[in-house]
């Protein structure tokens, strides 16, 4: 026994000092480079290979700077980015969704791209969605370029429309149609419901817009406005007075999704990026525009770079956010691999992407640009996100009318702000 | 027990398009590996079994070796603070990790540890040591008193009673202990993620984790990723599980 702890003891220290000396080299290809570190979510899981062929043509182009990818998935990101940030070690260029973007812009941890802008010839600010560059400005300052952006439409099943001698939707659509042809497509017999679109936050906020309402206005907090509960009223009553849309339960856990490509959901409302689950669908399907009441409104997901107040290496960073979010090379390899749209304006250099189908409709995405919304975004935003979340809940499961719901939902709100 | 360990393994031979099919099934027509070939494709993956293996192993004999020493000196030698001391060694344990992270990270960047195995590796031994200490500390106090006098009689000093009396008699407590700092150094998350910048430098909790996206999970390379890292685990159970429930017995009973 003693030999085998003193064996243990040695062990332990040997290879404590072979780990502690055998610092990993850096892969870099130059000596002289500048690496800069470029934090990422979106290529996690499925377009780890496109981000590293974007990386490797970046690197070769030899422009003094290296970039080094950390990729991690969506679910831990923050956590330890914002570790990083209070350790004093942030990596040099991150990816943030458009929500966190706000947040970490008041927070001032982003350097200002403001100059690079101006003295960087290559720079286009015309290249971009107008939409979307304004989205990463705060206060003024662009403190990030949006690199992709997501969208919600209307997914609908040919098929099924078809056997049931409908028109297709189209861009003209209001939630009224849409009720209509949900109507006469459900068939619970067969298990088909007509439409599905989630009852949550996100649903809500975009649904309040598209009834000519809003949770925010210029004079602050609107969440008991009349337009909204108006609006929530109609999102329940899918479910309850017309018995089109499943509960949760109904589905039995399988999600949407996966029920839309089961042929149990006529219409879907979700976002772009299913595009490559639905490909192999045994049916025909496509997109139009989501219906709009009042007006329309579309949610606009978009995701930007961002770098950050404690580089040591401003200008390399600047390279790769140019290059990331602009380059045509960019711009290709995300076409061919179907990860996320770029922001650009020119519709020419997304042409491949618009001539791919399904759906044939493609256009439908950059035609929901136009309508694009994006939710308020307040310092507290998760508790927001959960008493607004609260309260649709809480009218869902017949707990408490919508207006009643919605007024609670205010008052607490505007304790947050305050 | 059976089922889930099935259902994993169903899962991660499956192709895409089973993944959620309704009615589940556990065999399809359509088993592939694609997904473990894929995996190895994304990721470095013998790099990260390695770094796992380092890692763990590191800190599971580091855990023994001081825990073992700590607790017999708190059971058996007296000196002055001890039960002070002891107390505020538990009082460590009140200490959630996500406190002390930030901190912590600090100090490996002051270190110079970010991105090295020692930067994993300490913090992920020590953060349970106090817990290994009490553990063995109970076992310690078992040993009768007699056996450790006639030892001082006949000569021995601390380290001969600690090393050929003591330890030999606290054997299936050290295997509990040796399990469960496997264990929690297999399975550590946290730290990892937040010291390890490199790729090549992650262990496979961490690198996996990557496989879970925004808008969609690949469940059957998560899975394929779960059969590969679970196995060790499950060997080193089944291996030390007689000394493990032994001294899981044992542990907090006095004579």
């Amino acid at each position: 026994m003693r030999r085998v702890f003193a064996t243990m003891v040695l062990a332990f220290w040997a290879v404590a000092m072979v780990t502690a000396a055998g610092r990993t080299e850096e892969e870099t290809s130059s000596v002289n480079d500048t690496e800069i570190v470029y934090y990422t979510f979106s290529a996690s899981p499925n377009h780890l290979e496109e981000l590293n062929e974007i990386v490797a043509r970046f690197n070769e182009q030899e422009n003094g700077v290296t970039v080094r990818v950390e990729a991690v998935g969506w679910d831990n990101y923050f956590t330890r980015l914002e570790s990083q940030i209070a350790g004093g070690s942030p990596p040099d260029v991150f990816e943030l969704n458009y929500e966190n973007f706000v947040n970490y812009a008041s927070k001032d941890v982003l350097l200002s791209l403001d100059s690079y802008l101006v003295a960087d010839g290559t720079f286009d600010r015309n290249a971009y969605y107008e939409r979307a560059i304004d989205a990463f400005e705060y206060e003024g300052t662009q403190y990030g370029l949006p690199a992709t952006f997501s969208t919600s439409v209307l997914f609908y099943n040919k098929d099924l429309f078809d056997a049931a001698g409908l028109d297709y939707p189209d861009d003209s659509w209001t939630w009224e149609d849409a009720l209509a042809a949900a109507q006469e497509l459900t068939d619970r017999e067969n298990d088909v419901w007509g439409l599905y679109s989630p009852v949550q936050f996100w649903e809500f906020y975009k649904k309040a817009e598209q009834n000519g309402g809003g949770l925010m206005g210029a004079n602050g907090v609107t969440i008991d406005h009349a337009r909204n509960v108006e609006a929530l009223e109609f999102m329940v009553s899918l479910i309850d007075e017309y018995q089109v849309m499943p509960r949760e339960q109904d589905l039995a856990g399988v999600p949407n999704e996966q029920a839309f490509l089961d042929g149990e959901i006529a219409m879907l409302v979700s976002g772009i990026w299913m595009f490559e689950t639905f490909r192999d669908a045994d049916f025909a399907w496509d997109i139009a525009v989501e219906p709009g009441m009042r007006r329309k409104a579309t949610h606009y997901f978009a995701d930007g770079l961002a770098v950050s107040s404690e580089t040591d290496h401003p200008e390399a960073a600047w390279k790769w956010v140019n290059y990331f979010t602009s380059s045509p090379e960019m711009v290709r390899t995300r076409m061919e691999s179907n990860w996320g749209l770029p922001v650009v304006q020119d519709l020419d250099l997304v042409e491949a992407y618009l001539e791919q189908t399904p759906p044939d409709n493609r256009q439908a995405v950059y035609d929901s640009l136009e309508y694009a919304i994006v939710p308020p975004v307040i310092e507290r935003q998760n508790q927001m996100q959960d008493i607004i979340g609260q309260a649709i809940e809480n009218v869902l499961l017949g707990n408490s009318g919508a207006a009643s719901a919605l007024a609670d939902a205010d008052r607490q709100v505007r304790s947050l702000i305050e | 027990m059976v089922i889930p360990l099935a259902w994993m393994i169903s899962t991660s031979l499956k192709p895409d398009a089973q993944l959620l099919v309704f009615p589940p099934r556990l065999v399809t027509s359509q088993m592939t590996l694609a997904a473990y070939t894929r995996l190895f494709e994304l990721f470095p993956m013998a790099r990260m079994f390695f770094n796992s293996v380092i890692v763990t192993i590191t800190a599971t004999i580091g855990q023994l070796v001081v825990c073992s020493m700590a607790a017999y000196a708190f059971a058996r030698i007296q000196f002055w603070g001890k039960t002070l001391l002891f107390l505020m060694f538990l009082g460590t344990l009140m200490v959630p990790l996500q406190v002390i992270l930030t901190p912590l990270f600090i100090e490996m960047r002051i270190l110079g540890w970010v991105n090295t195995y020692a930067g994993i590796i300490l913090p992920t031994m020590t953060i349970r040591v106090a817990f290994g200490v009490f553990l063995l500390r109970q076992a310690f106090a078992l040993i009768p008193r007699a056996l450790e006098e006639s030892a001082f009689m006949d000569g021995a000093s601390h380290g001969t009673i600690f090393a050929r009396i003591a330890l030999p008699l606290v054997r299936p407590a050290l295997a509990t202990l040796m399990v469960l700092a496997f264990m929690d150094a297999w399975n550590s998350f946290l730290w990892p993620l937040l010291v390890v910048r490199d790729t090549n430098m992650m262990t496979l909790p961490v690198g996996l984790s990557a496989l879970h996206g925004r808008y969609s999970t690949a469940w059957n390379m998560v899975m394929a990723g779960v059969v590969i890292s679970v196995v060790p685990i499950i060997i080193l159970f089944m291996s030390a599980q007689r000394y493990f429930v032994e001294g899981l017995a044992r542990a907090g009973i006095k004579e």
